[in-house]
């Protein structure tokens, strides 16, 4: 009964809308390049270290992203007013 | 004689680079563990294989499709040979997807696959220098 509902759960895809709230998708995957792209770049892993250095590159690479949503919309907005 | 011995030290570890590179390629994370990277190994393999799963949730298993999106099934058979498997699955076209999920599973499957990619290759070079055979006890003791 549950491994039917796990796997029809992997057969029909989930109700995403094309609002500007579908954005918030990026971030999850943001995240999973942080920790792994730390995880294999760090020569020794101690855990606090990694933990925060991962967070670190997580915010600047989302700040960035946010930064060019907001250029982007500005040019889009000068371009039609 | 000596380079006997060395030709079959150099053949030993092309082989070793090409268990590491074939383990990390068939369960992402295990290239690590191989060569003693056990942590490296956990965090890979639990962040790779959620968000491919994650990928696969929001898209479905349609979102594997070797026939209508090749260059995407590239990527994402990174991940490991079970895409082979779901793409095998799919090839009929009974799992159709389109729209933001189609765009969102794509889009994170297929980054599973490079991530896992470049996890190849860390495992490989980790493997080429010696980590793991030299100095991983002492490196897993100090962390």
């Amino acid at each position: 009964m549950l491994e039917g509902l796990v796997l029809a759960a992997f057969t029909s895809p989930i109700e995403i809308g094309t609002t500007p709230a579908s954005m918030l998708w990026m971030f999850p995957l943001l995240a999973a390049i942080s920790f792994v792209y730390k995880a294999t770049k760090m020569r020794v892993l101690f855990f606090k270290r990694y933990l925060l250095e991962s967070l670190l590159l997580f915010l600047s690479v989302s700040g960035f992203m946010i930064m060019a949503i907001i250029v982007l919309n500005l040019v889009c907005w000068l371009i039609t007013s | 004689m000596a380079d006997s011995s060395q030709q079959r030290a150099s053949f030993d570890q092309s082989l070793w680079l090409l268990t590491v590179g074939l383990a990390a390629w068939m369960i992402p994370g295990a290239g690590h563990f191989l060569v003693r990277e056990r942590k490296r190994g956990i965090i890979i393999f639990v962040v790779i294989t959620t968000l491919f799963v994650l990928g696969l949730y929001v898209g479905s298993i349609g979102v594997v499709d070797w026939v209508g999106g090749r260059i995407w099934f590239y990527a994402q058979i990174l991940y490991s040979p079970v895409v082979g498997i779901i793409g095998n699955m799919t090839k009929n076209g009974d799992f159709q997807v389109f729209g933001r999920p189609s765009d969102i599973g794509q889009i994170y499957t297929g980054i599973a696959g490079l991530l896992n990619f470049l996890c190849i290759l860390s495992a490989v070079y980790m493997a080429y220098c010696g980590r793991g055979q030299l100095i991983g006890h002492e490196e897993e003791e100090d962390a």
